[in-house]
């Protein structure tokens, strides 16, 4: 296997507390923040500094996937993702793309205001963004609880391999009285699923956001493993967050 | 617009002699893949080779590569991350 070498790719910017962002602030009035930034903008001590000026409380907290404080993941979509609970009166996530902090709101069911620093614009992502993504979620779990014959999906790249798991979850299918095939593959094209018409449900064991987004682009019942290995459970909180 | 720290990547190539550089870059980047490739033949003796499809993280890691013995991948955008058991 050849040697990684990762390079963060900074933004070459100053990322400033702009009026924009700070006129939003102080309409919502905030006493505290939950902070998070992709790895190009993590790099913010002089901001959370003026935002302490405004006397507002930087919580920083750590998905539990990620190297340092504050960064978020694109798979920290699940509410155990972090190493403590996200309880304070805004989430602000720092970047320009809409992949991680649509994660938060996943993972949250709470709105995220995202500053993006380049173009010095304020949004804000709600559970309405992602409704679509539940919708079909919770559709998904039903009919794999449903489905009789199954297939697990097992990428062969290392960071996302979950081979074990998808043979542990195999025996527990085989318990429940339900056939199970692992199929193995080095990128999980949702394409190739028209192939195998005899599976009814599939589960995906690599990145889980092919189980949150993707979903919505195919008609083939797809879920994460994490669901398939408690999907009551995970139905449960699906139905729970659109109260 | 995102620092692409090539001399910090050259510096490594040098140090370890590596010899086939498989650079990955993410979708916003890739437009400068033609500069990383340039500078690390141009700077060192290694060879470098472009990734043509996505690259969504650390954990997207194309497998492989030692069969072209490949034998340091470079991505730009994404840093070391604890991989979740079950």
């Amino acid at each position: 296997m050849p040697r990684l070498f990762l390079i963060d790719a900074k933004w070459e910017g100053e990322i400033k507390l702009t009026d924009q962002l700070k006129n939003y602030l102080k309409k919502e009035n905030p006493k505290s923040i939950d902070l998070f930034a992709s790895v190009q903008f993590s790099d913010l001590s002089n901001f959370i500094k003026e935002l302490e000026k405004l006397k507002i409380k930087i919580n920083l907290s750590k998905a539990k996937r990620t190297d340092k404080p504050l960064q978020i993941l694109g798979c920290d979509c699940y509410p155990d993702s972090f190493q403590k609970e996200l309880n304070s009166d805004l989430i602000l996530y720092i970047g320009d793309g809409m992949f991680h902090p649509k994660a938060l709101v996943f993972a949250t069911n709470k709105p995220i205001t995202i500053f993006d620093p380049i173009n010095n614009q304020v949004k804000i992502l709600t559970k309405k963004d992602i409704e679509k993504e539940l919708i079909v979620k919770k559709r998904n779990i039903r009919k794999y609880l449903n489905a009789e014959k199954i297939g697990i999906l097992v990428t062969v790249k290392p960071g996302q391999q979950y081979l074990n798991s998808a043979e542990k979850l195999k025996e527990q299918l085989k318990k429940e009285g339900k056939k199970s095939y692992i199929f193995i593959n080095d990128n999980i094209n949702l394409f190739n699923l028209e192939n195998y018409p005899f599976i009814k449900a599939w589960i995906n064991t690599a990145c889980p956001r092919i189980g949150t987004d993707d979903i919505v682009n195919t008609d083939y019942t797809i879920i994460n493993l994490r669901e398939a290995l408690n999907p009551i459970k995970y139905l449960e909180d699906l139905e729970n967050k659109n109260e | 617009m995102y620092k692409l720290e090539l001399d910090k990547l050259i510096n490594e190539i040098k140090k370890q002699k590596y010899k086939k550089i498989l650079i990955q870059l993410p979708d916003g980047m890739k437009n400068k893949a033609n500069i990383v490739a340039d500078s690390i033949e141009e700077n060192t003796d290694a060879k470098a080779f472009i990734w043509f499809g996505d690259c969504y993280g650390a954990c997207d890691l194309p497998s492989g590569m030692d069969i072209l013995n490949i034998d340091l991948i470079v991505q730009w955008g994404h840093n070391k991350f604890n991989k979740e058991m079950w």
